[in-house]
């Protein structure tokens, strides 16, 4: 127990309203989702806190693609010849099979697919992902995560909130709570909804016991991206009418109580609400984008999930480019009894309609952001909640497993076709630099500037953590 | 002296040198004369110097602790003592505080916990008045504070606040005027905007006792109970799913809501309160609800169950220790504010609370059985089942003397003499008996309910169809012994799983067998299907479950009429179950042979021991044979008309609804889990009360779980906790912020109060008030301090920002529930049903994922109040949300405020809002009302107040900008006065003026 603990209280809205008060709304981007007016003063509040940044940040912004359910491990980014030699055998002949969600362990199952070496640093990709192979240069992969829950939800909530059981606060809460946003318009922590909301529910997106303001917010495809954003009267006019109103009944409420921080910031908000139901809509509207751009995330396709999930990668982009800190994407349903990466059976079937949906639009994102320069200050992750098991789960599908499972990232910091960790040659276990959860939110936060162990929020008797009591950054995969 | 006047110069140097602006003022000035250690030295010690130098032993950093007395003052390793009481100067604590070595500096640089002057010079005066130690001031029990200075006739809230007020050298504002004070009230209290005639009643009574009539009248209503319901849902993570996976429903989760309505609207005193909701099975005096006489009390104890479910998890034993990791962090926070979770690990770092503590109370936990529960459980079907049992006792009684009479007057009753035949040898090693029914008890297992009784079925006159006396039943565990369709279930002993199978002969309809293995209940594919098994056979059948997955995890047999469909138990009217015996066995199935009595048997004793209950089977044999020789007679005079009786009484028992509750299991005293690992057991943590507040260090004495023992430690008079948190709750609840700002943790790294004398005050005077939290409530409410206006002075507002000192009412926004109620209120929709089963949540587009209910309930909620609507964990209603209500994972004594603009959105552009300005809309319009009487109605009912001209005059504009806008002639009155749309914008700008959502 060496750990650093910080005591410090969170800023009354007394000391808020001290620090941000620069004219319109300035509190009210503070407390819409997790920002503060600007870069400069998001500083000077840090500072106070006691968690600025130790050192010049690398990342600016966040895209995490969640592969829910788990990718199968050995069929993608881990080839494991051994499984061919040995396909059919029992594995309880070879290594002690742990107990597993749905106890129904078959043999040994060779990989469907064939690995091929990519780019210049000859990374193995499996033919699932043909076009994210184009980007290995770009990637760090690691080999050797473990998570601590063979279950969807808690290793769902562990991978998105450092913690197995409902109730903390996300990752993308912690990193708003931490660093503020740099759009006034819009929300801090966007969760892109491809349609699959995963086991465990909203509160893997939600503030915890930290404040309501940076909780994600959800986006929808459509019309509607965000709840209630749509006017409700037919002529704009009309509602601004009615604001206008609205804030001369509020104006004269303050005269006759004269100092009150919490109406002022309810006023200022309505102004910003009116803002966001212009700039949000913005958002999920492409008409600038070229059609070379649209190509690229497949949105051309003729599958309809590879180009929902290329409508959610330009979309994150967009975001990136707005000054969203943190994006995640969920993954579309493709139906057909292969909703998630969860293929217990029907492995060959399931894993190809799912890595089909996402790899060109991911492959496009990476080009893109690239492109446009915007992968030098964007961190991109690829990861699922465990991994899943060598031996099959019935005939033809694969159980849960979180003793070993890939996951990549790209993007500022990341030193690209980097290949950090290993399994065993079943791909069964981690045997060299076992690498956690922990150790993943622990870099996340380093690259953008923060000392992990530093970022805490007092609750209930003590000072929480993302990271708990763990977290080593992985320096080898970064720059 | 001149070392500390080197450190006063230091002292001096670093403010001017530093931060010049902030503190120019000498720091000393602030310093009070007595140094207090729990207000003034603790924070700086527990903030500071705790986390290398506290109660955690595993994170001591050289030995030293600030914790006790004892240790802050023992021999130091290197020589002489961190802290000299009388001497700063020799005290090491000191010295190491101003060393200007960086490898010597405490606290060490690199924690980046910086002691500041005011700190150093605390603690330096500190130790020169000699040091005094206190316990933690919250575990110190309430002392009556000194009234003497108080005025008759004045409340003491007013005295202690007071005071403090003109210490401060302070102006309290005045009172606030009647229509403030109405809705502040009728809001605090119902949640609900005052009604226009409560209002007009108010403002029209001129007499003195009109505020203290008005509060009383809130007091009493309905209204009362379901506003206070929340706050106490709050505390207890109120939900009716259970999240997870797939979000499966906790059946009957809305009668405990109904039951804390119910109990705040009878003002059921806390102490009861607190003592059903940790023990209401166990209580020997049970409380009825005086509608219908069901049990109350065993209600309460759905307070444990409200813990999210695991679907499906790999470890079992693991989830069980997060699940009753749950349950110690909600009934520690809700019932004593002290976070004991905290020591799941190690040592409390800031409190005194112990990891062995933590343990101690997990046995309790682990101690006890979820289990439905059935909710009608009348006094009069006790009664009824009393009856039967007397009709039972008096039959046997009727037959023995008639037998008696027969055996007596026969020749041959001496000779009458039978042998058992010798019993089969049984390979002992190959099983193992859990329970076997064939004799007369149910011996160690436990028989909840009804249906099973206390005995078997060995020797109980079995009756044709014409209800004629055919012999004496075999012996078997039985839920018919007073019909079908009773709840009951039996359970057996825990026991390790040590063999492959457990085998349960049995037959039966409609009912299920299960194994419980930790306590786990959701038992379902794909690991744990085999656990449950349905009993459907009216012939004896051998049902095998394989536990080979469980090796090594404790267990217990589960045995009822009815079935779990989907984790939800229901009862038909003919499930019934009966039972021979249960083993445990690794191959073969074995059936274990009767206790072999080789002793004679005489029919006088055989007789006489039936008629008590106590023939054993060989003795029931020997009657049945006699019977059927007709040596006895099956006809006895009287016993017809009784059994018809009894089958019309039991024919009146049925049990339908249930609610999943708790019952008693067995003692279990838990290990310590090192770092919290259930597979790291070390030293056993016998089941007794939290060390630092328990009356005495003695373990719990009983075979059940200890549940009543540790109420019994929570309601001591001598804890120090318990009134207090409760009267500091309600005290948050009416301002905003309680004494203690932390409701759930009153431990170290809580807030300290700000009124600690009046807390004590207010909580000696709750215990002397019949733990009455209406009296409580009342009193504060008719205190001067409650009813003082929002606006502070200038003054106040520079010196007392954060109001700490009550000058004024501190203003509040509404919570979630109070401006969606409000909103029904106020357009007329609401409807104020009390009581029954959720309605369902409206569904939007933005809430998917696993468990989504297939249908949506409707947009309004039927316009029921919001403690009504459905509360499901992974389904969460946006509005309750958005306006902070908690997710119900733990203890939320206090609410977020959020400010943001999402809140905006929503009173902007949700439908639910939109519907209600259209339904205030139809009620302004309906009438023959003028623009004048609709405003002055609109603002009654929105504001509970009068426009003022100007802004009577101003609406009037508005309503013309509105007309122009829907093209009505802006100048047409009654143009404008049927137009539902202007009126319908209208009252929605309304509803989006802060004056709407605030509380003044």
């Amino acid at each position: 127990m060496s750990k650093k603990h910080f005591i410090h209280s969170p800023l009354t809205r007394r000391e808020m309203l001290c620090v941000c008060k620069t004219g319109f709304g300035s509190l009210a981007m503070m407390g819409l989702f997790g920002s503060c007016v600007n870069t400069s003063d998001s500083k000077d509040l840090l500072a106070r806190l006691g968690q600025a940044p130790q050192f010049i940040p690398k990342v600016k912004n966040i895209i995490f693609l969640y592969m829910d359910g788990g990718v199968s491990q050995v069929d993608s980014f881990d080839p494991k010849p051994r499984l061919a030699k040995e396909n059919g055998d029992d594995p309880a002949k070879k290594f002690k099979v742990d107990a597993t969600q749905f106890n129904n362990v078959g043999k040994i199952l060779k990989s469907p697919w064939e690995f091929k070496q990519y780019g210049d640093c000859g990374m193995a990709v499996s033919e699932l992902f043909p076009n994210i192979a184009t980007c290995v240069d770009d990637l760090a992969l690691i080999r050797s995560m473990v998570s601590e829950f063979p279950e969807h939800t808690n290793a769902n909530y562990f991978l998105h909130t450092g913690n197995g059981q409902q109730g903390r606060p996300s990752m993308g809460s912690w990193i708003t709570y931490g660093l503020g946003s740099e759009n006034n318009n819009l929300p801090g922590y966007v969760v892109l909804d491809g349609g699959l909301i995963p086991p465990g529910g909203l509160d893997n997106f939600k503030n915890g016991f930290l404040p309501a303001n940076y909780q994600a917010s959800i986006l929808h495809a459509g019309a509607e991206p965000i709840a209630n954003i749509k006017p409700q009267e037919l002529n704009p006019d009309l509602q601004k009418e009615k604001l206008k109103f609205i804030k001369h009944m509020d104006q004269s409420l303050l005269g006759s109580i004269g100092h009150a921080d919490a109406v002022e910031t309810a006023i200022s908000n309505y102004e910003l609400a009116f803002k966001m139901q212009s700039s949000v809509p913005e958002l999920t509207q492409f008409a600038s984008e070229s059609a070379a751009t649209k190509m690229m995330y497949g949105l051309n396709s003729d599958d309809p999930f590879t180009r929902s999930y290329g409508q959610q990668c330009l979309m994150a982009r967009r975001l990136v480019e707005r000054g969203v800190r943190f994006i995640e994407l969920t993954c579309p349903a493709v139906g057909n009894g292969a909703d998630r990466w969860d293929q217990h059976a029907n492995l060959k079937d399931g894993h190809e309609r799912n890595a089909h949906a996402v790899d060109l639009p991911i492959a496009g994102l990476l080009k893109d952001l690239k492109l446009r320069g915007l992968l030098n200050h964007t961190l991109v992750v690829w990861s699922g909640e465990f991994g899943r098991t060598p031996f099959a789960q019935g005939d033809n599908g694969r159980d849960h497993n979180p003793s070993a499972f890939s996951m990549w990232m790209a993007g500022a910091g990341i030193k690209g076709g980097t290949v950090y960790g290993q399994t065993d040659e079943y791909g069964y276990r981690v045997i060299e630099k076992k690498t956690t959860i922990h150790d993943l939110h622990a870099t996340m936060l380093h690259l953008l500037g923060i000392d992990h162990t530093t970022l805490t929020y007092p609750f209930s008797g003590r000072n929480f953590r993302l990271t708990d009591v763990s977290g080593n950054i992985i320096h080898e995969i970064l720059t | 002296m001149d070392q500390l006047n080197s450190v006063f110069k230091l002292i001096i140097l670093i403010t001017v040198g530093l931060c010049a602006q902030q503190c120019s003022q000498d720091p000393s000035a602030t310093i009070p004369d007595h140094i207090d250690f729990n207000f003034d030295v603790k924070p700086i010690l527990v903030q500071k110097c705790y986390l290398c130098h506290g109660p955690d032993s595993t994170g001591r950093k050289g030995g030293v602790r600030f914790d006790t007395y004892a240790g802050a003052t023992a021999a130091l390793k290197h020589g002489g003592k961190a802290i000299v009481p009388g001497h700063s100067d020799s005290s090491k604590l000191i010295e190491r505080i101003h060393h200007t070595d960086p490898d010597m500096v405490m606290p060490p640089l690199e924690s980046r916990l910086k002691l500041n002057d005011k700190e150093i010079a605390i603690l330096t005066k500190w130790i020169k008045q000699g040091a005094e130690w206190k316990p933690h001031w919250a575990f110190i029990p309430p002392q009556s504070p000194d009234l003497s200075g108080l005025p008759k006739d004045q409340n003491a809230i007013d005295y202690f606040i007071g005071q403090r007020i003109k210490k401060a050298g302070l102006q309290a504002a005045g009172q606030a005027n009647k229509n403030t004070l109405i809705r502040r009230v009728s809001y605090m209290l119902t949640g609900l905007p005052p009604s226009a005639e409560s209002i007009d009643q108010y403002l029209a009574d001129n007499n003195p006792d009109a505020n203290e009539k008005m509060v009383d009248q809130y007091l009493h209503s309905n209204h009362f109970g379901e506003k206070w319901a929340r706050h106490w849902m709050d505390v207890v993570r109120y939900a009716e799913t259970k999240g997870h996976e797939f979000d499966y429903v906790i059946a009957g989760a809305w009668r405990y809501r109904d039951y804390l309505i119910r109990a705040f609207n009878q003002d059921i005193p806390y102490n009861q309160f607190v003592k059903e909701q940790l023990a209401g099975d166990l209580m020997t005096n049970v409380r009825r609800d005086p509608i219908n006489g069901n049990d109350e009390s065993h209600l309460g104890t759905v307070f444990y169950t409200m813990y999210e479910g695991t679907h499906s998890p790999v470890d079992v034993r693991k989830d069980e220790s997060d699940r009753i990791d749950n349950m110690i962090d909600v009934t520690t926070k809700t019932f004593q504010g002290l976070t004991v979770a905290c020591a799941r690990c190690h040592d409390h770092k800031f409190d005194p609370i112990l990891t062995k503590d933590y343990y101690s109370l997990y046995g309790i936990m682990e101690s006890s059985r979820f289990s439905p529960v059935p909710a009608t459980c009348s006094e009069k079907e006790e009664q009824s089942i009393n009856k039967v049992n007397e009709i039972k006792t008096y039959v046997r009684k009727l037959i023995a003397d008639q037998w008696m009479r027969e055996i007596t007057n026969s020749p041959n009753e001496s000779i009458v003499f039978l042998k058992n035949a010798q019993p089969k040898k049984i390979e002992e090693s190959g099983y193992k008996l859990i329970g076997d029914f064939r004799d007369i008890g149910i011996k160690d297992w436990k028989s909840d309910g009804h249906a099973f009784g206390q005995h078997t079925t060995l020797g109980d006159p079995l009756v044709d169809s014409s209800g004629n006396f055919k012999g004496l039943d075999e012996g078997k565990a039985s839920s018919w012994i007073l019909g079908t369709g009773i709840f009951g279930a039996l359970r057996s002993p825990n026991f390790l799983i040590e063999k492959d199978f457990i085998g349960v002969r049995a037959k039966g309809a409609k009912a299920t067998i299960r194994i419980i293995v930790d306590n786990f209940q959701l038992i379902s594919y794909p690991i744990f299907g085999g656990l449950d098994q349905k009993v459907d056979t009216p012939a004896w059948k051998n049902f095998q479950f394989d536990v080979t997955l469980w090796k090594g995890h404790k267990a217990y047999i589960e045995i009822l009429p009815g079935t779990f469909n989907t984790h939800v138990y229901n009862l038909p009217q003919d499930a019934f179950v009966e039972i021979q015996y249960a083993t445990t066995f690794d191959r073969h199935w074995i059936t274990p042979p009767l206790p072999a009595d080789q002793s004679p048997i005489y029919p006088k004793t055989a007789i006489e021991h039936w008629s008590a209950f106590k023939a054993s089977p060989e003795e029931t044999g020997l009657l049945n044979r006699m019977l059927r020789a007709k040596l006895l007679s099956k006809n006895i005079a009287g016993i017809g008309e009784l059994l018809a009786q009894r089958k019309q009484l039991t024919g009146l028992l049925k049990d339908t609804i249930f609610y999943n509750g708790i019952y008693d299991g067995y003692a279990i005293n838990s290990h310590v889990f090192r770092r919290g690992n259930h597979l790291d057991e070390t030293d056993m943590a016998p089941r007794k009360f939290i060390t630092a507040i328990a009356q005495t260090d003695a373990p719990y004495q009983t075979t059940g779980s200890g549940r009543m023992e540790l109420a019994e430690s929570i309601l001591d008079p001598k804890n120090p906790l318990t009134a207090r948190v409760m009267v500091n709750r309600i005290w948050h609840h009416l301002f905003g912020r309680g004494i203690v700002e932390t409701t759930d943790n009153f431990g170290l790294q809580g807030k300290l109060p700000s009124h600690p004398e009046l807390l004590d005050f207010l909580a000696i005077k709750f215990q002397q008030d019949g733990w009455s939290v209406r009296k409580m409530i009342r009193y504060i409410m008719l205190s001067n301090t409650f009813k003082r206006a929002i606006q502070g002075d200038m003054k106040s507002n520079e010196v007392d920002p954060e109001d700490l000192l009550l000058t004024h009412y501190p203003m509040r926004r509404l919570e979630a529930e109070e401006i969606r109620d409000g909103l029904l209120a106020v357009s007329g929709r609401l409807d104020t049903t009390m009581y029954g089963p959720p309605v369902p949540s409206y569904i939007t587009s933005f809430m998917q994922g696993r468990g989504r209910p297939k249908n949506s309930g409707p947009l309004d909620g039927n316009g029921r109040r919001s403690v009504y609507q459905e509360v499901r964990r992974n389904f969460p209603e946006p509005m309750m949300v958005t306006f902070d209500r908690p997710i119900p994972f733990s203890t939320f004594g206090k609410r977020n405020v959020s400010n943001v603009p999402a809140q905006s959105l929503i009173m902007m552009n949700d439908p639910f809002v939109l519907q209600q300005a259209e339904e205030m809309a139809c009620l302004v319009t309906s009438g023959n009302m003028t623009t004048d009487k609709r405003i002055e109605t609109i603002y009654k009912r929105a504001f509970a107040r009068p426009p003022t001209l100007k802004e009577k005059t101003d609406a009037k504009l508005f309503l013309q900008t509105l007309a122009s806008q829907y093209k009505v002639n802006e100048h047409d009155e009654n143009a404008i006065l049927s137009n539902l749309d202007i009126w319908r914008d209208y009252c929605h700008i309304i509803f989006n003026s802060k004056e709407f959502i605030y509380l003044s």
